[in-house]
């Protein structure tokens, strides 16, 4: 009987022992992001409660399928003439599922000629890229790509 | 500190007065996100990302950018400017940290 006992507590114990660090180091490797913005309050926030309009003006270029999650290039042009009474004032580029769904927001003005942004970014998985484009009229263009990632690049 | 590998370049080189050319800013930056761990120490690393870069033509700022730590390391911004006579192209940029620097190139239009 002592044997038996002796075995049952080593059973448990090696259960326990096996469980309790992966329980501690799941909780620990779940930090949260320092801006954490969900995309719908981070576009409500950009365009002050306004709904962007989905436009072919608005090109977004993204690769379908990305192999690597922390290099992806995006770009972002818009058909715009750029004069000073008609220009794009504004491009925004969110995420859907990062921690922070604001990727970077760029301010031109009629002295860029053209309305184009180019950049590289870190996405965590399988999402949508939006692009969110303010006219100098006030208007509100948006558009909208999938990527699928192969390999996460946050982390 | 010393300061960060930084570059502009100009696409085409050769360029004439109201040409609108590409320009590339970049910079070697390790852009820390605050979520990601470092594998030895098993310590999360601290947040540490541009937040900032500034595109500014002969004192005239064209180009404001507002950056979030989603951007990749070693990132490159690039945006098209009108060329508009002589002069001098400075990029400044800072980091959520404080840390802040410049880049400037010089602007020959010839022709």
């Amino acid at each position: 009987m002592q044997r038996r006992e002796f075995f049952k507590k080593m059973g448990t114990a090696a259960a326990v022992g096996a469980v309790l660090p992966s329980v501690g180091f799941a909780a620990g490797s779940k930090p949260v992001s320092p801006n954490k913005m969900d995309y719908k309050t981070a576009i409500h926030a950009v365009t002050g409660g306004k709904e962007p309009k989905p436009s072919k003006k608005v090109h977004l270029k993204v690769p379908e399928i990305a192999e690597n999650g922390a290099v992806v290039p995006v770009t972002v042009t818009v058909d715009s003439p750029m004069t000073s009474d008609n220009y794009v004032k504004a491009i925004h580029i969110f995420n859907t599922k990062n921690g922070n769904a604001r990727c970077l927001d760029v301010h031109l003005t009629p002295a860029n000629g053209k309305a184009m942004v180019a950049t590289r970014i870190k996405l965590g998985g399988t999402q949508d890229i939006i692009a969110v484009v303010e006219l100098s009229n006030g208007e509100f263009l948006m558009a909208k790509s999938n990527v699928k990632v192969t390999i996460g690049g946050c982390g | 500190m010393e300061a960060r590998k930084s570059l502009i370049k100009i696409k085409p080189k050769r360029y004439k007065n109201g040409d609108i050319v590409k320009v590339s800013f970049m910079i070697m930056h390790p852009m820390h996100t605050g979520m990601s761990k470092d594998k030895k120490t098993k310590k999360i690393i601290p947040a540490k990302y541009i937040n900032n870069v500034k595109f500014i033509y002969n004192g005239k700022e064209i180009t404001n950018m507002t950056v979030w730590e989603s951007v990749s390391t070693n990132p490159v911004f690039t945006i098209y400017m009108k060329i508009d006579g002589k002069g001098k192209l400075t990029v400044k940029y800072t980091d959520n940290t404080g840390e802040s620097g410049e880049r400037s190139k010089k602007i020959k239009p010839k022709g």
